[in-house]
């Protein structure tokens, strides 16, 4: 899922301040689940944005709402009202809902969120990354590890000189990626992977290529 | 809420969570003058300040 941590309250109302009527809208799956950008948290913040409006002496109405994906048109339907009604809107979704209500509507769309990263729940309130989305996934040849989102170098044939007892040199508490998958290959009796060098890997379908699009002819209408 | 209070200025000492039974009237009673009296020792919100100004201005 896509890990967002929340803008500092100041950043937001520097932001936001100068409107009369502001619509905080939650977007509520991926960052839902990292209980920062859903509707709950779009209501939380709304509150705070109130009680900072009151103590400023700003004249300004600040409302809220949400919706299940603000990536998807589908979803828009049933707000369309408030969305349309409203003078800006602060949306808590991740970058591409952002730019997705941007896309749509001809008002002011404002981030709440600072967009992070691609991870999983570690555990409840540990989000930690796991993809960076390059485009030419290799977990099969390295045990369903990922050296590109785990590795501080991105390295294909590791462990770098920096990895020591398990450990990256950019921090303790990082493990080496490449320690986690000579472990997992040999735990999986996949050694003869490790030892098959891996070229010179193709990023042309990572951002460097370009922002990318993926279309399903069968699905997408004319 | 305990971190979010202070972000706007609240004393996050003007809130607090209790897990009670419907069975425990007395508790509750205790709790609610408890926290009363502690309200009004903290005495009014920045929030109330901010209210009060406002309303003096509009008048």
């Amino acid at each position: 899922m896509i890990v967002g941590e929340q803008k500092p309250l100041e950043e937001i109302w520097e932001m936001i301040k100068i409107h009369k009527q502001v619509l905080v809208f939650g977007c509520n799956t991926c960052v839902a689940v990292c209980q920062q950008g859903g509707n709950k948290e779009a209501e939380v913040l709304a509150s705070m944005l109130r009680m900072k409006a009151t103590q400023e002496g700003v004249d300004i109405e600040i409302t809220n709402s949400g919706i299940e994906r603000q990536c998807e048109h589908e979803f828009f339907e049933k707000s369309e009202k408030e969305i349309q009604g409203s003078e800006a809107i602060l949306s808590t979704a991740c970058g591409i809902g952002v730019q997705f209500m941007a896309e749509k509507y001809a008002k002011p769309i404002y981030p709440g969120l600072n967009t992070t990263f691609l991870g999983a729940v570690e555990q409840f309130g540990v989000y930690t990354e796991r993809c960076q989305a390059c485009g030419n996934c290799v977990l099969g040849q390295t045990g369903g590890i990922c050296p590109i989102a785990r590795c501080a170098k991105r390295v294909m044939n590791g462990p770098c000189g920096g990895s020591t007892k398990g450990k990256c040199e950019i921090s303790k508490d990082v493990d080496c990626a490449w320690q986690l998958i000579v472990d997992r290959l040999k735990l999986l009796g996949r050694m003869d992977d490790y030892e098959t060098l891996t070229p010179i890997k193709d990023w042309s379908t990572d951002r460097a290529g370009g922002p990318r699009k993926l279309v399903r002819e069968d699905l997408a209408d004319e | 809420m305990k971190n979010l209070l202070p972000k706007v200025g609240i004393n996050p000492e003007r809130i607090e969570m209790f897990n009670l039974s419907a069975a425990m009237g007395p508790r509750w009673a205790e709790i609610c003058t408890e926290f009363t009296e502690k309200i009004r020792v903290l005495g009014p919100s920045p929030i109330w300040f901010a209210l009060k100004a406002r309303k003096e201005k509009a008048a």
